[in-house]
């Protein structure tokens, strides 16, 4: 618990993302204008808006693997704007991916091992993520193969594989696309403890509007390359335009 | 109980099997003396010492056509340094045919490794083609399209190393340091090149810096290719443009890939049938490059996994007919079936 604190207390210090007045252009193409977030330590952010309204680029950004067009992105104080993607990562700034991304011919437990390795991580890693395994119901295959798990399983083997990395934000691009009801919670649960953990702050992206009722104390609506609103999921998602943006998209899976 | 990461330095029945096996060449010379048998061991060896040079940077998925560009440079380095120079002992020309090639691949692998790897493999091809150029256009250091000439006999600790036998082992010795070399560096960044071969996305968000593996691959690559380079000349005793021809690199990638890519007894495997072959049907220089070009494509298409890959499954079946005649399941899942589909790329 001592160390959990001691992670919270860090990451408090140096963990706060910071995204002004972002945007990206793909030459003549606007993906979005203008947008601005800011992620405390402990912070869960819900990103939603209708496919196609930049919400994997704008993950993609803030973990360095495109640049912005114009804006900049704070990390504790620190500019980071278009660092490179592995030394975003290794300052804290993970993603997740979403289709499953395993190293697919290496077994479960090498995979945790890699990302343990290239992070940097120290051995106590070790301890959480054996409790991790053990409730996402992976700790019996860690000698299996990653790509012969069924493909809820390779999710969930994702998420662990950024939070091997003990990020301080954790952005999660679509975590429960494709995964049935009951698999879904395993979402709200890995979230809680990666916050509870490491005390770092949670972006998500995510169609499943209960998911994110469930976990976002606060969202943003991406709609056709602006920010179209901002605030608590109950008020936000009663909006009238809000629904506009997405009428027939709500409740559809899958990008 | 804790359990530890898979150990990062651990060579594997694979790489212990090719440092044994190369190192049973020193024997050829006591078993015949047949100057048939040396020449082909010389070949062949010195087409193993190359090959891993393709083998190392195929651990990451990458396509090398630069090991003649990098036999020429070791190889002219130490004809320079021996009749220029004065330099006659193998160790330090080894030294300077690993470290020369491996100096001038460290800017250019910096530079061109950020780049997606299609861009490599075109830049590769291209410095074949330079280095040539270079060869043929700047007599007064390489000895334009005359080569260099009269090298003398090599030395250890003062020792002359002239006759067939002596040329032979300095080939088994290079072959031997190749394999030490690249049994050393794939086994002990054994997961990270597994990693950048099979996911390099997942593995730069995980935080692994790719470019600067691949360039350590590289460079290593480019020292190896230098001792083959060593070899080849020493054999013949004269540094000429068309030892190195960019058409031959096509040889290098046909042992490994052919010989299979999964291992380094791939390329073992590979270069020793492959030049045995070459010779024993007296096939022609030009017509073995089109006979290597029409294997390879039998192999990508047929069995990923070349011969080696080919005799596993093989052997894995067997075993699971056998099982089943005898009414039991196999006890192991088989976990050497070549690997078959390419690394899964994220889309934007």
């Amino acid at each position: 618990m001592t160390q959990a604190t001691h992670a919270a207390n860090r990451a408090a210090a140096d963990g706060e993302l910071r995204v002004e007045k972002i945007s990206k252009r793909f030459g003549g193409l606007k993906v979005f204008d203008d947008i601005n977030l800011t992620l405390a330590p402990g912070d869960i952010l819900g990103v939603i808006g209708p496919n196609g309204a930049g919400k994997t680029t704008l993950i993609n950004i803030i973990c360095g693997k495109l640049a912005p067009t114009h804006g900049r992105i704070f990390l504790g104080g620190e500019e980071v704007t278009a660092k490179p993607f592995h030394s975003l990562s290794r300052m804290g700034v993970v993603r997740s991916f979403q289709q499953t991304n395993t190293f697919r011919t290496a077994t479960v437990r090498e995979n945790l091992a890699r990302a343990v390795r290239f992070s940097g991580g120290s051995a106590d890693v070790w301890r959480r993520l054996d409790e991790l395994l053990a409730r996402f119901g992976l700790a019996e295959r860690q000698d299996e193969q990653s790509d012969k798990l069924p493909y809820g399983q390779q999710k969930m083997l994702g998420l662990l594989l950024a939070y091997s990395t003990s990020p301080k934000v954790l952005l999660l691009d679509e975590p429960a696309a494709g995964l049935e009801g009951r698999e879904r919670t395993r979402v709200d649960d890995f979230v809680q403890h990666a916050r509870a953990d490491l005390g770092c702050s949670v972006l998500i992206v995510e169609h499943d509007m209960d998911l994110i009722r469930r976990l976002c104390p606060r969202i943003i609506v991406l709609d056709a390359g602006r920010s179209l609103a901002e605030g608590p999921p109950a008020e936000v998602l009663s909006r009238r335009d809000v629904i506009d943006a997405y009428v027939g998209a709500i409740d559809e899976e899958d990008a | 109980m804790e359990r530890t990461a898979p150990r990062v330095g651990k060579p594997g029945p694979g790489e212990i099997a090719s440092v044994v096996v190369l190192a049973l060449a020193f024997a050829v010379p006591f078993i015949s003396e047949s100057p048939l048998v040396y020449s082909i061991t010389n070949q062949i060896l010195i087409a193993i010492t190359a090959a891993f040079s393709v083998y190392i940077m195929l651990r990451m998925d990458l396509l090398t056509f630069a090991v003649p560009s990098f036999m020429a440079i070791g190889g002219y380095t130490v004809a320079l340094a021996a009749l220029k120079g004065g330099v006659t002992d193998t160790l330090l020309l080894a030294a300077l045919a690993f470290s020369v090639p491996a100096l001038v691949a460290l800017p250019l692998g910096a530079l061109v490794l950020r780049l997606r790897g299609v861009y490599f493999v075109l830049v590769t091809f291209v410095l074949t083609e330079i280095v040539q150029l270079l060869l043929f256009e700047t007599p007064g250091l390489t000895g334009g399209s005359n080569g260099l000439v009269g090298m003398p006999a090599t030395t250890l600790f003062g020792l002359s190393l002239a006759d067939n036998r002596a040329v032979l082992f300095v080939a088994a010795g290079l072959a031997l340091a190749a394999a030490l070399i690249t049994a050393g560096v794939t086994s002990y960044f054994r997961q990270h090149f597994a990693a950048i071969e099979e996911n390099e996305v997942l593995a730069q968000s995980l935080g692994l810096v790719v470019w600067r593996y691949k360039v350590l691959g590289f460079v290593v690559a480019a020292g190896l290719a230098g001792l083959a380079g060593f070899s080849l000349v020493n054999m013949l005793l004269t540094a000429h443009p068309t030892s190195f021809s960019p058409i031959s690199s096509v040889n290098y990638i046909g042992y490994t890939i052919i010989g299979g890519r999964s291992s380094m007894l791939g390329p073992i495997v590979g270069s020793t049938l492959l030049v045995w072959a070459t010779n024993i049907f007296a096939i022609r220089g030009e017509y073995s490059q089109g006979l290597f070009g029409v294997l390879i494509i039998v192999v990508v298409l047929l069995a990923r996994g070349g011969l080696l890959g080919a005799v596993r499954s093989l052997l894995l079946w067997v075993q699971t007919v056998r099982a089943r005649a005898s009414g039991t399941a196999p006890t192991s899942s088989p976990t050497v079936a070549p690997k078959s589909s390419p690394t899964t790329r994220v889309a934007p």
